[in-house]
Parts: C-alpha cells; sequence; structure tokens
C-alpha cells in the first residue's frame, strides 16, 4: 500500500522546479466526506498515469531489468503468474492488467 | 492491493484520481467516474456508490524470490532507467506518517510497522511482517474462525480461512491498515 504517494510527487516536482513550487503548487481542496473521513483533491486526474495496456517481459528476459532484492507485487492464478515492480509502480500507481482470465487491477 | 476490475458485464479502466482519503490513493473507473478506495476496494462517491471491488489474493516479495517461485513469470516491463525507488526518503523515515491529520492506534505498534492483514465486514486481524519466518505460519483465533497466516514459498504472506481456503492478504504500514480497520486483533 502506499501512501502520501500524490502528496510526494508534489514535492517531488518542487524540488525539481523551485519556481513552480511558489508559484503552481497545488493547494489540497476538500472534495467531500466518505464514513467521517474528509476525501482531498490534491492533483487533477490522471496526473499520474495510470498503465491501461500493460507490456511485459517473461522468465529470463525479465532477470535483466530486475534486480535481485526489488521489491514486487505478484498474483498467481492457476499456471498464469504475473508481477509488477513496486519502484515501477512509484510511477503509475495502477496497472490495468488480466491474470487467468480474470481482469484485474495492480495498485500501489 | 490488487482487485477484480469487473463488475458484472463492465470491465473497468482505474485511474488515479488525484484525491486522497485516510492518506491514501483514491482511485476513479473511467467508465462512470465512480471513485474506489484503493485499501478497501469502496465506492466512495459516484453511480457505484455501495460496491465494492473483490479483493484478489497477492503477495509483496522480492523479485529473486517471486522469480524463484514462479520461474516463467511475466513481468511489467519497465523502462532502464528505473533502479530505485522514488520514495525511499518517505519510507525510510519513521517519522513521516502521513499529509493529513489521521487516526491511528499508536500504543499497540510502531507506525510504519508492516503487517499482513484480513478484513471482512464482521472482523479484522494482522500480524507484523517480522512476526512470520520463512516457512511458519500462525493461527488467529477471531469471532469463532481461524485465521492461518503463512510465508509462502515465494516470500510472500497469505493467508488461509478456516475451511483452507485461500482469502486476500493487505499488505500496509500498521498507521495506515488501523486508520482503516481500529477494531483490528493483532496476532501476537
Amino acid at each position: 500500500m502506499r501512501l502520501n504517494l500524490l502528496l510526494a510527487a508534489v514535492a517531488a516536482l518542487t524540488l525539481w522546479s523551485p519556481e513552480a513550487a511558489t508559484a503552481q503548487r497545488p493547494e489540497p481542496t476538500v472534495f467531500g466526506v466518505f464514513d467521517a473521513d474528509t476525501m482531498y483533491t490534491v492533483l487533477p486526474p490522471d496526473a499520474i498515469p495510470a498503465i491501461r495496456e500493460p507490456e511485459y517481459v517473461r522468465g529470463a528476459d525479465a532477470r535483466a531489468q530486475m534486480m535481485p532484492d526489488e521489491p514486487v507485487i505478484g498474483v498467481a492464478i492457476g499456471d498464469d503468474a504475473v508481477c509488477w515492480s513496486t519502484w515501477h509502480l512509484d510511477r503509475h500507481e495502477i496497472v490495468n492488467d488480466h491474470a487467468g482470465s480474470r481482469a484485474i487491477a495492480a495498485t500501489w | 492491493m490488487v482487485y477484480a476490475r469487473s463488475l458484472g458485464d463492465t470491465t473497468l479502466t482505474l485511474i488515479v484520481s488525484g484525491k486522497l482519503w485516510r492518506n491514501s490513493l483514491i482511485m476513479m473507473d473511467e467508465q462512470t467516474q465512480t471513485l474506489w478506495s484503493h485499501v478497501s476496494g469502496e465506492a466512495l462517491s459516484g453511480p457505484l456508490t455501495g460496491r465494492t471491488l473483490e479483493s484478489i489474493p497477492s503477495v509483496q516479495t522480492t523479485w529473486k524470490e517471486w522469480v524463484a517461485a514462479h520461474p516463467d513469470t511475466r513481468v511489467l516491463k519497465k523502462p532502464e532507467e528505473i533502479r530505485s525507488s522514488r520514495y525511499a526518503g518517505y519510507t525510510n523515515d519513521p517519522e513521516r506518517v502521513g499529509i493529513f491529520r489521521t487516526f491511528w492506534l499508536q500504543d499497540v505498534m510502531p507506525a510504519k510497522t508492516l503487517v499482513h492483514g484480513v478484513a471482512t465486514d464482521l472482523y479484522a486481524v494482522a500480524i507484523a511482517d517480522s512476526g512470520l519466518a520463512a516457512g511458519t505460519e500462525r493461527k488467529v483465533q477471531v469471532d469463532g474462525e481461524t485465521i492461518t497466516f503463512f510465508r509462502d514459498k515465494d516470500g510472500g504472506v497469505r493467508a488461509r480461512d478456516g475451511q483452507g481456503d485461500e482469502i486476500p492478504v493487505r499488505t500496509a504500514y500498521w498507521f495506515a491498515w488501523s486508520a482503516f480497520y481500529p477494531h483490528t486483533q493483532v496476532a501476537e
């Protein structure tokens, strides 16, 4: 589970661009309340781009792109195993994917 | 967290809404604009309010452990320049636990303790990641049900219910988990 990703992304943007930090840093606004807790808007929809059409590498070919201790989220349904690097998910937060015959979303 | 994104005949495309609830991601589906909690799977606002996305069993582990157990695995193709976490500073700082004010059970465990939890409508139970060594399991009695957490051969933590069926485990920091599930029973 990732927390504060959006705010961290905002903070990272301000680090890269001090001018933007003062001029354009978005202020959270209250969107609504659910179950007694506030929902805040911090970025426009899709500012962090979810992956809609994932591409893969498999087995031995994947070793080249992965570090041994790289954290992953994995799902295995029947014979179909798929995993996503959380370092990669940092940039996207959601992957619209399939495993076995099921449409799934990996979220981070 | 992994969810089924089909509801009836509709397959949803989930995107990042730009909104936060309880310091965590709110997703939005492109088909109906409904907002969904990434932690609980609940619809928070929009046409599908009242629905909940089905959780799919998943694990958090390392690449070497996952590929050893699943040698033919697919991996999401990754740009070469991504060789580290973008948020290591956040991950490694025990003091950074949320941007917005939130409540959690501070006296039970340190905020950044990694836990594995199971939640249903009636109960929630969690176990600290450090409490499950390789090859071990832990049985927890809750509301007359026996939940068995175990460290799988792929390095992740999974759980079974009393009938032996796998139930989805969610992995989270304690402060986040307990903000969602304050009634959680913690496995000793």
